[in-house]
C-alpha cells in the first residue's frame, strides 16, 4: 500500500509538472482578454467581434475608422466614385504581406471576388450579390463594378475585404491559412495554442511604421470574474464585456481602469405589425413607447449603462437625425391613446427575450411588463436561449406580439439597420410600412451622400410616428485596462493594438 | 470462525463456494482440478469481459442517438452561422448544403456511419474535423481530471483512515464536516472563491489559464473537492466496518503493530468499495470538468463542448460526448475488471 501512495504522489508530480511555462506579461507584451477564442484565422470567414479584434491586428483594409469612427483612408491613397456603379482605388505602393509579397492590385481583385462568389461557402456574405467584377487597371489601381448603385462600398470596405498573399494563400490552401495567417497589418502571426491564447508580434517593417509595443498575446476567458480577477492579478492589460456590478470592483486597487464607450449594438423592443392583434394598430404601439419609463429602467436595470435612442441609429452612424428624440414618459397620454383605440381595459400581451444575450435583457423586459402593467397591459415576460431565439422566433417570424432584439451595425451606415429590420418581407423584419420602403429603397439606390442624409431624416420621422420599435437603447461597452496602458474603448468593440502604447 | 491462514476476503459463510474453490486451487496451483479451474476461470473472465463490452458498445449506440436527437430537436444552427442579415433564399442555401433538410434518421445514418469510421464531420465553426478538435483539446481535460483525482485520493484516503481509526474523535468530526463542506459546495462558487483568495488576494497563484504547475492547482482543487468528499467518506465507512472483523481483532491479538494492522490487513479490503467510487468519481470528474475549465479558462474538452452547444456545432458537441462518454465506459470497464482482482467473487455473478 506504501508503495501505492508512492506512486500515486510520483504521477502528481508528473502530471503538475507537465505542460508549457508559464506565460506572465511582461513590459513588452500586451494581453488582452476577450470571452472566448476566434474560431479561424481567415478574415473573410467569419462574422464575430472576437475574431475581428484579432484580424485587425493582422491584417489591413482599404480605408479604416478611426478613433472617433471617422473614415479614413488606410491601404487606398484615394478613391473615386466614377459612375453609380463604379469606384475606383488606389492603393500606397511599397506595402508587402508578413512573407515579403508585395500588395498590389491583384491582391484586392482576388480577396473581393472570393467574397463575392457563394460558391467559396464563406461566412462573410456582404459582397454576394453585390460586386460585379474587380477590374485592375495598374499595378496599384482598381475598379470594383457593382451590379446595382452601391453607395455604401466606402464605408464597407472600412471592416471588410482585406488582402490575401495570392502566392502563398494559392500554394497553401484555405484550410493551412486558417490557421496559419499572413497578412500586410501591423502584427505578425506567431502561435495559436487554441482556446488558451495566440500570440503576435509586430511587423518592424510596418508601412505606418513599427508598432510600439511589441507583442500582443490574446486570450479567452470566458467567465466575467476571471476576466477581472486577471486584471486584477496583472494577468491582463485590457479586458471585455465586464458586467456593471463588476466594474466596480476595478477601481479599487488603483491597478486598474474602468473605460467605457457606448456601443455600436443596439437593444430594442419590436412589434409584429404583420400579424392581427392589438400592435397592429398604430395608437397602441405609440401608447406603449410612451407607458415605458425607459429613463428610469436604464438606470435601475443596466446601472445607467445604456444610451436611450430616438431612431434605430446612434450618433455615429451616417444618416442619423438629431432632431428626432424618444417619446417621452406619459402614461396618462397612454391610457388615452389605449382608449381611443378600442382598449380602455388593456390587454393581455407577451414580451419575447432571449435570456443572457444582452446585459441583464430578461431583467429589462420584466421591467418593461411591469410599467405596461401601469397602463392597463397586462404582458408577461417569455425567455428563450439565444439559439433556439433566432431560429424559431426571428426566422420563423413567430415573435409576436413583440420582441426584444439587438442590432450591431458595424458598417456605420443606415441602410444596413433600418433595411434588414424594417423592410417588408425581409428576414428579421415583422412590419411593413410602404412610406418606409420607399425611402429605404432610394436610400440604397441614391449615390449622392447629402440626398442620403435627407432621406434617412425622413426615415427617420416615419419611423417615429409608426412606431415600430418601442424603444431603444444604445448598450455601454465596459472595458477594464491596465494603468500601465494608453487606451481608451472605442464604440466599434475594436481594440486596435497598433494605437496602444505602455505609459512611460 | 474464520481459520486466520485464509484471505480474509474469502469468507466461510460466503454462498460463492465455487468460486471460493477455483480461487483456492488457484492460489495453491497444485492439483489438475485446479488446471481445469484455471481454464473454467479464464472462460469466465473471458465471457465476463465480452459481455461487459457488448453492453459498453450498446451504452456508446444509445449516448450517439440521445445527444444527436437532443441537439436536433434544439434546432439547427443556420441562424448562428449565417449573419443576421442573410437573405431568407441564403438560409434555405445553407441548410441545403449541411443537409439539415434531410429527414431526421437519414440524417442520424449518416452520422452513425461517419461514427463508425472515426469521422465526425467537420465543425461548422471551425474550418477543422471535429475529431481533430476534441482531440487536441483532450491532454488539458486528461491532465486536469488525473490532477484533480490524485488531489482528491491524497487528501481522502488518509482522511478517511483518520477518520475510521479515531471514531467520534476532533480529527473524526473535522473530517467529516469538511467533507460535508466539500460535498456541498457548487464548483463554480467554489472556483471563483479560490481565484478570489489565492489569485487576487493572495497572490499564489495564476487566476486561469494552462501553464506550469501553479496554473493548475486552483482548477484541480476546485474539480477535485466534490470527489475529495465522497472518497473520505466511502473511505471511512468501509474502514469502519472493515475494523469491526473478527479478523483484525485477530490480527492485533497476534501483536502486529497498529500500522501494519490498518496498511497491510484493514486497507485492502476497504479499499475494495472505494475504487468503485472512484471508477465512477472520474467519470464525474470528467463531466465537472465543463464548469471547471469554463471558470478557470482551461482550454479543454469541456470548455469547446459549452461552446459548441451554444452555438449548435453538431459535429463538435457529438464528438465531445462521445469521447468523453467513451472514456467514461471504458475507465467501469477497467474498474469492472479491477473489481473481479480484488473481489474475485464479482465474476461469475
Amino acid at each position: 500500500m506504501k508503495k501505492g501512495f508512492l506512486m500515486l504522489v510520483i504521477l502528481a508530480l508528473v502530471l503538475f509538472s507537465f505542460g508549457p511555462a508559464f506565460t506572465a506579461t511582461d513590459k513588452d507584451t500586451v494581453v488582452i482578454v476577450q470571452g472566448v477564442d476566434p474560431t479561424t484565422m481567415d478574415p473573410h470567414n467569419h462574422m464575430e467581434t472576437p475574431a475581428w479584434n484579432l484580424h485587425i491586428q493582422l491584417f489591413d483594409t482599404l480605408l479604416r475608422r478611426d478613433s472617433n469612427i471617422k473614415l479614413d483612408k488606410l491601404i487606398a491613397e484615394s478613391y473615386r466614385i466614377v459612375n453609380d456603379k463604379t469606384w475606383e482605388f488606389k492603393i500606397r505602393k511599397g506595402v508587402k504581406f508578413h512573407n515579403g509579397e508585395d500588395c498590389t492590385a491583384a491582391n484586392f481583385k482576388f480577396s473581393l471576388e472570393r467574397m463575392a462568389d457563394p460558391k467559396n461557402k464563406l461566412r462573410q456574405t456582404a459582397f454576394q450579390g453585390v460586386i460585379e467584377n474587380v477590374e485592375v487597371l495598374d499595378d496599384y489601381t482598381f475598379r470594383i463594378h457593382t451590379k446595382k448603385p452601391y453607395p455604401v462600398m466606402d464605408a464597407i470596405l472600412a471592416i471588410y475585404g482585406q488582402p490575401l498573399p495570392l502566392k502563398y494563400f494559392q500554394e497553401k490552401g484555405p484550410e493551412h491559412f486558417a490557421s496559419n495567417p499572413i497578412g500586410t497589418g501591423p502584427y505578425k502571426f506567431v502561435r495559436w495554442v487554441k482556446d488558451d491564447y495566440i500570440l503576435l508580434e509586430a511587423n518592424e517593417n510596418y508601412f505606418r511604421g513599427a508598432p510600439k509595443i511589441k507583442k500582443v498575446m490574446f486570450r479567452p476567458i470566458p467567465e466575467a470574474t476571471t476576466r477581472v480577477a486577471a486584471l486584477q492579478t496583472q494577468e491582463a492589460d485590457i479586458v471585455t464585456n465586464i458586467p456593471p456590478h463588476l466594474a466596480q470592483m476595478m477601481d479599487s486597487k488603483g491597478r486598474s481602469f474602468v473605460s467605457k464607450a457606448p456601443s455600436v449594438r443596439v437593444i430594442f423592443m419590436a412589434f409584429d405589425t404583420t400579424k392581427p392583434g392589438p400592435q397592429a394598430d398604430k395608437r397602441v404601439r405609440q401608447a406603449i413607447a410612451m407607458g415605458v419609463n425607459m429613463e428610469t429602467n436604464i438606470k435601475k436595470i443596466l446601472d445607467g449603462n445604456g444610451i436611450r435612442l430616438g431612431s434605430p441609429l446612434t450618433e455615429k452612424h451616417f444618416g442619423y437625425d438629431p432632431s428626432v428624440k424618444p417619446y417621452d414618459y406619459n402614461p396618462e397620454k397612454a391610457k388615452q391613446l389605449l382608449a381611443e383605440a378600442g382598449y380602455p381595459n388593456g390587454f393581455d400581451f407577451v414580451i419575447n427575450s432571449p435570456t443572457g444575450r444582452y446585459l441583464n435583457d430578461k431583467e429589462m423586459a420584466e421591467a418593461v411588463a411591469g410599467d405596461l402593467g401601469k397602463i392597463g397591459i397586462r404582458a408577461t415576460v417569455k425567455t428563450f436561449e439565444w439559439g433556439h431565439y433566432m431560429n424559431t422566433m426571428m426566422y420563423g417570424h413567430n415573435a409576436s406580439p413583440a420582441y426584444i432584439l439587438g442590432w450591431g451595425n458595424t458598417s456605420f451606415d443606415a441602410d444596413f439597420t433600418i433595411n434588414p429590420l424594417m423592410r417588408t418581407g425581409l428576414l428579421l423584419s415583422n412590419v411593413s410600412f410602404p412610406k418606409l420602403d420607399a425611402l429605404i429603397d432610394e436610400g440604397i439606390s441614391t449615390m449622392d451622400p447629402k440626398k442620403r442624409l435627407k432621406i434617412y431624416s425622413d426615415a427617420a420621422k416615419v419611423i417615429k410616428d409608426e412606431v415600430p420599435w418601442a424603444w431603444a437603447y444604445q448598450q455601454m461597452d465596459i472595458y477594464g485596462v491596465s494603468e500601465r496602458l494608453n487606451w481608451k474603448a472605442r464604440t466599434d468593440e475594436l481594440m486596435v493594438v497598433f494605437d496602444m502604447s505602455f505609459k512611460k | 470462525m474464520m481459520s486466520i491462514n485464509r484471505d480474509p476476503c474469502i469468507q466461510a459463510e460466503s454462498p460463492f463456494q465455487k468460486e471460493i474453490f477455483v480461487l483456492q486451487n488457484l492460489l495453491r496451483n497444485q492439483t489438475f482440478s485446479a488446471f481445469e479451474s484455471i481454464e473454467e476461470s479464464g472462460r469466465s473472465v473471458k465471457v465476463y469481459i465480452f459481455r461487459r463490452l457488448f453492453h459498453s458498445i450498446l451504452v456508446l449506440v444509445g449516448i450517439s442517438m440521445v445527444v444527436f436527437i437532443i441537439l436536433h430537436l434544439t434546432g439547427d444552427p443556420a441562424a448562428l452561422m449565417m449573419p443576421m442579415d442573410a437573405t431568407p433564399e441564403q438560409v434555405a442555401q445553407f441548410r441545403k448544403e449541411m443537409g439539415f433538410t434531410d429527414p431526421l434518421p437519414v440524417q442520424y445514418w449518416r452520422f452513425f456511419k461517419g461514427t463508425l469510421r472515426g469521422d465526425f464531420g467537420n465543425s461548422f465553426r471551425h474550418s477543422q474535423p471535429a475529431l481533430s478538435l476534441v482531440l487536441e483539446r483532450m491532454p488539458a481535460t486528461i491532465q486536469l481530471t488525473f490532477a484533480a483525482l490524485i488531489i482528491a485520493l491524497m487528501i481522502a484516503i488518509p482522511a478517511g483512515i483518520v477518520s475510521a481509526i479515531r471514531r467520534n474523535s476532533i480529527l473524526d468530526h473535522i473530517g467529516m464536516t469538511g467533507a460535508l463542506l466539500g460535498q456541498s459546495m457548487p464548483v463554480f462558487w467554489l472556483g471563483i472563491m479560490l481565484i478570489l483568495i489565492f489569485s487576487v488576494t493572495l497572490r499564489w497563484f495564476p487566476s486561469s489559464g494552462r501553464g506550469g504547475i501553479q496554473h493548475l492547482i486552483l482548477p484541480a482543487i476546485a474539480l477535485g473537492m466534490f470527489s475529495m468528499a465522497r472518497t473520505a467518506r466511502v473511505m471511512r465507512s468501509s474502514m469502519l466496518e472493515v475494523l469491526g472483523q473478527e479478523y483484525m481483532t485477530t490480527a492485533k491479538a497476534k501483536g502486529l503493530a497498529p500500522p501494519v494492522v490498518i496498511l497491510k490487513h484493514a486497507l485492502k479490503n476497504a479499499a475494495i468499495p472505494v475504487v468503485t467510487v472512484v471508477g465512477m468519481e472520474l467519470g464525474t470528474l470528467l463531466g465537472g470538468a465543463v464548469i471547471t475549465e469554463t471558470i478557470f479558462a482551461w482550454p479543454g474538452v469541456g470548455r469547446l463542448a459549452i461552446q459548441a452547444i451554444y452555438n449548435r456545432d453538431y459535429p463538435v458537441v457529438q464528438a465531445a460526448v462521445f469521447i468523453l462518454a467513451s472514456i467514461f465506459v471504458l475507465i467501469n470497464l477497467m474498474v469492472d475488471l479491477i473489481y473481479t482482482y480484488l473481489d474475485p467473487r464479482v465474476r461469475l455473478g
